[in-house]
């Protein structure tokens, strides 16, 4: 009987032990899963990424290649605007960044003497800017970051050729006729209304340089169109009236991804596909999905990573020795049916 | 411990075990509660951030509102309100937080301290603007500041949504967590209330499991089994001590009817004796009586007779009446008591003396005594019919050769009387079977008082409570014989009956 009492004993403050332990515990475990939040980083530095459009996937990546570079030097990257409520122009966002007082900025250049004197505020507040893809060659930015746009004019034109090559492959087998070797390719180069002045001329300059140069007694009308990008659903329209018309070009480049995304999908609603050329730009999923299916014929890719890697580069050698190098350029890859798959794969690893 | 707690007083354990389980429950509430205090505060937590920047947010509308307050109507209370409001907002944005993280609301928040700094600059350059009546600065300024509100308006708003975001999903955890405590604290709550309960219903059984005991001896006992089986004493409390009483009357009466079953017994045998006793002598007075005529008729008649011998001058008649008359007297008297030898010695001489007479002093009679003993006890009517055989069965046809010798003597603790004769003898055989008491004496003859020696040796053997009272020597045919008896020497006893 003693040792039973002992056993009664012994039980009751078993239980009790138990019941604390497993209380603690419990509070334990469950506070720290309530506190267990994404640990949290401080960094040295903080940039700002100004475009005009930060849900492009185009942007993002730049973002990422720059987020990835600023990790490595203790940096913090915030696609600026991408997160408010309101929508702002690329200016306002350059206004808020040198008012917010950031360690260093890039932005999307325009060209335009609004953005240039806001890149000058900037240098007299003592922050660096680099212009991104796009260049406002006389403010006080300290470096620019893209791709030259004369090489990318370039590679079009091989593209052009190409182009033509195939769509004569496909009417007359390997040997075409003269007549239709010679006869006049029509080519449309659309450019941004708002991204006028983004060196239209070099690309148009690059273009001929390669035609000439690869095919110098072939016969080609390159022309240029400018795409009205003011409002939200003006470029679809754009391209739905270029398929209404009675020239079409046999030949359409596009040098942005929405105008690349807006002329295919106008190519397969009026049916124009395969007597229709789109030579595209950037490799967003959507477009190398077009390139598989041969809707687009090829796409140019600027390593966006590299750019916004090349801007975080640009702008942590100048604040770090106060000079950094003026240009930076981004390589430019072609995506045709050939590689497409290669891409494919980076942009979905899983292969789904 | 356990030892410690068998000895403390039933209340006390009782009353333990109830505190114990009570506290029991107390820890576990207290627990419970700790618990959800914890998460009430956690929960008013969350959300204090988006608080405090709707404050804020307010300060800000109240600067740019005391702004264009003043720039309207330039008024002494409106630049005061002005400078209220300025350090207010200062305050609170100043608060705000400057380091560069991972979160992006840490990083909106730095940005709107220094864009709020800036817009307090801007502010503060248009009110001086305004001062100094320099218009077209002021308008741009204030251009400049408005727009500047706006984007810190849209910060905040940012801020705000990030936060929220931010708390709602903690909130969500919270939540989650606090469904998670609420299932603990029913699991809990039914294991302390089953774990309480297997506890008192243990420690209730187990304190009254010897009360239960017990009540089951008591019941068995008083059911008429005395010798049921006790309960085992437990602890020291009170219980254990009602355990340890009960066993111990129950040991106490089983003594005490061992004890009394052993003097019924005693008393039963005492019975007996004395009623045998009684009943032979009994016998042996109606043997007397049979053999007798009435004795108080012949006692007076002697008497009568011894008168007129005297008268007569007749003393030897007298004298020999006398003896006769005392011889009988003796034998009348009430006679179950014991007696002191020397009145068995008296009836002896009176016997031999009026034996004598009859048969004119043919017996010689010696007497070596010990006058120390004649007062021992022993039973009436015992030596005379011995002496009485010796002279019928021993010396009768010896005409005055006859001799009888009696002897008082003590050895030890015993009183020996032995009455020898010289007469015939016997063989060993009679010996034994008179001394066995089957001895067929021939019918009364008239000169016997009627008691035989069966008589004599039973009451002997009463009186002493043994066997071996009475011994019977004979050294053979014609060289006599001795009877030889002894009764306990008992030296203070003066006594007579």
């Amino acid at each position: 009987m003693r040792a039973k009492t002992g056993l009664y004993i012994s039980l009751t403050l078993l239980c009790a032990a138990a019941v604390l332990v497993v209380g603690f515990l419990f509070f334990r475990l469950g506070r720290m899963n309530a506190g267990e939040e994404e640990e949290e980083r401080t960094y040295d530095r903080y940039y700002a990424v100004i475009c005009d459009d930060p849900k492009t996937s185009f942007w993002q990546n730049i973002y990422q290649g720059a987020s990835q570079a600023a990790e490595e030097k203790n940096a913090c990257v915030e696609l600026f605007g991408a997160n408010l409520s309101s929508e702002y122009t690329t200016e306002q966002l350059m206004k808020i960044a040198i008012s917010s007082g950031v360690d260093g900025i890039m932005v999307l250049g325009s060209g335009q003497k609004e953005m240039t004197d806001l890149i000058d505020k900037a240098d007299a507040k003592g922050i660096p800017v680099v212009t991104m893809y796009t260049d406002n060659s006389e403010s006080k930015r300290c470096s620019f970051v893209g791709v030259s746009s004369f090489s990318i004019g370039n590679e079009y034109g091989k593209q052009i050729l190409s182009a033509k090559k195939e769509k004569l492959r496909l009417q007359y087998g390997e040997d075409a006729p003269r007549a239709a070797v010679e006869e006049e390719t029509s080519v449309a180069v659309f450019f941004d209304e708002s991204k006028l002045m983004y060196d239209q001329n070099a690309i148009l300059a690059g273009i001929f340089d390669s035609l000439k140069r690869e095919a110098p007694d072939e016969s080609f009308s390159v022309r240029p169109f400018s795409v009205d990008d003011s409002s939200p659903f003006s470029v679809e329209e754009c391209f739905r009236d270029v398929f209404m018309e009675a020239d079409i070009p046999d030949i359409l480049v596009c040098l942005s991804e929405l105008d690349t995304t807006c002329a295919y999908q106008a190519m397969i609603d009026q049916n124009m596909v395969g007597s229709v050329y789109i030579l595209g730009y950037y490799d967003s999923e959507k477009i190398l999905n077009a390139i598989s299916r041969n809707v687009v014929f090829s796409s140019l890719a600027v390593d966006t990573g590299e750019l916004g890697r090349y801007g975080v580069e640009a702008l942590d050698e100048y604040i770090t020795s106060g000079n950094t190098s003026q240009f930076f350029s981004a390589d430019v890859t072609i995506i045709d049916r050939n590689n497409v798959a290669d891409f494919l794969k980076r942009e979905d690893p899983a292969g789904e | 411990m356990s030892k410690r707690f068998g000895s403390l007083p039933l209340s006390i354990k009782i009353s333990g075990v109830f505190i114990l389980a009570n506290l029991f429950i107390f820890m576990v509430d207290i627990l419970l509660l700790f618990g959800i205090n914890n998460m009430a505060l956690e929960l008013e937590e969350t959300y204090r951030e988006n608080r405090k920047l709707n404050e804020l947010s307010e300060a800000l509308e109240s600067v740019q509102r005391a702004m264009t307050g003043y720039l309207d109507s330039k008024s002494t209370d409106s630049l005061s309100d002005y400078y209220v409001c300025e350090r207010n907002y200062a305050e609170l944005a100043g608060a705000l937080g400057t380091r560069i993280t991972n979160r992006t609301y840490d990083r909106i928040e730095r940005n709107i301290r220094n864009m709020s700094m800036d817009y307090l600059d801007l502010v503060a350059s248009t009110i001086e603007a305004k001062r100094g009546r320099n218009v077209e600065r002021y308008r741009v300024q204030y251009e400049e500041a408005s727009e500047q509100y706006e984007f810190i308006r849209v910060f905040i708003r940012n801020l705000n949504e990030e936060r929220f975001v931010s708390n709602s999903d903690r909130y969500a955890v919270l939540s989650a967590d606090f469904r998670n405590f609420e299932t603990f604290a029913m699991v809990v709550m039914f294991a302390v209330f089953f774990a309480g309960g297997f506890v008192i219903i243990g420690v209730t059984r187990m304190l009254i499991r010897p009360l239960q005991e017990l009540a089951a001896s008591a019941d068995e006992v008083s059911g008429g089994n005395l010798d049921a089986s006790l309960p085992e004493s437990s602890g020291n409390d009170e219980i254990g001590r009602l355990t340890a009483a009960f066993s111990k009357m129950m040991v106490s009466i089983r003594e005490y009817i061992v004890r009394q079953r052993k003097s019924m017994e005693k008393e039963r045998l005492m019975q007996e004796k004395e009623l045998m006793m009684e009943t032979h002598l009994k016998d042996a007075q109606l043997k007397y009586l049979q053999a007798q005529i009435n004795p108080h008729f012949l006692f007076n008649t002697l008497n009568a007779g011894a008168q007129l011998a005297m008268m007569e001058g007749a003393d030897r008649t007298y004298e020999y009446v006398q003896t006769v008359a005392d011889f009988f007297r003796y034998n009348v008297k009430k006679q179950d008591v014991p007696v002191g030898i020397e009145k068995e010695v008296q009836l002896v001489d009176n016997y031999i003396r009026i034996l004598n007479v009859r048969f004119s002093g043919d017996i010689r009679y010696e007497r070596q005594i010990d006058e120390r003993l004649m007062k021992v006890k022993m039973p009436a009517m015992i030596l005379q019919p011995i002496v009485e055989n010796a002279v019928n069965h021993g010396i009768r046809e010896m005409g005055d050769r006859g001799r009888i010798l009696l002897r008082v003597y003590r050895d030890g603790d015993r009183v020996y009387i032995s009455v020898r004769d010289n007469g015939k003898g016997m063989s060993e055989e009679d010996a034994a079977s008179i001394i066995r008491g089957e001895w067929s004496h021939e019918p009364q003859k008239g000169d016997s008082n009627g008691i035989g020696m069966d008589n004599v040796i039973a009451r002997l053997k009463l009186f002493c409570e043994r066997d071996d009272v009475i011994e019977i020597k004979s050294e053979g045919e014609g060289l006599g014989t001795e009877v030889i008896i002894n009764i306990p020497y008992t030296a203070a006893d003066g006594q007579e009956g």
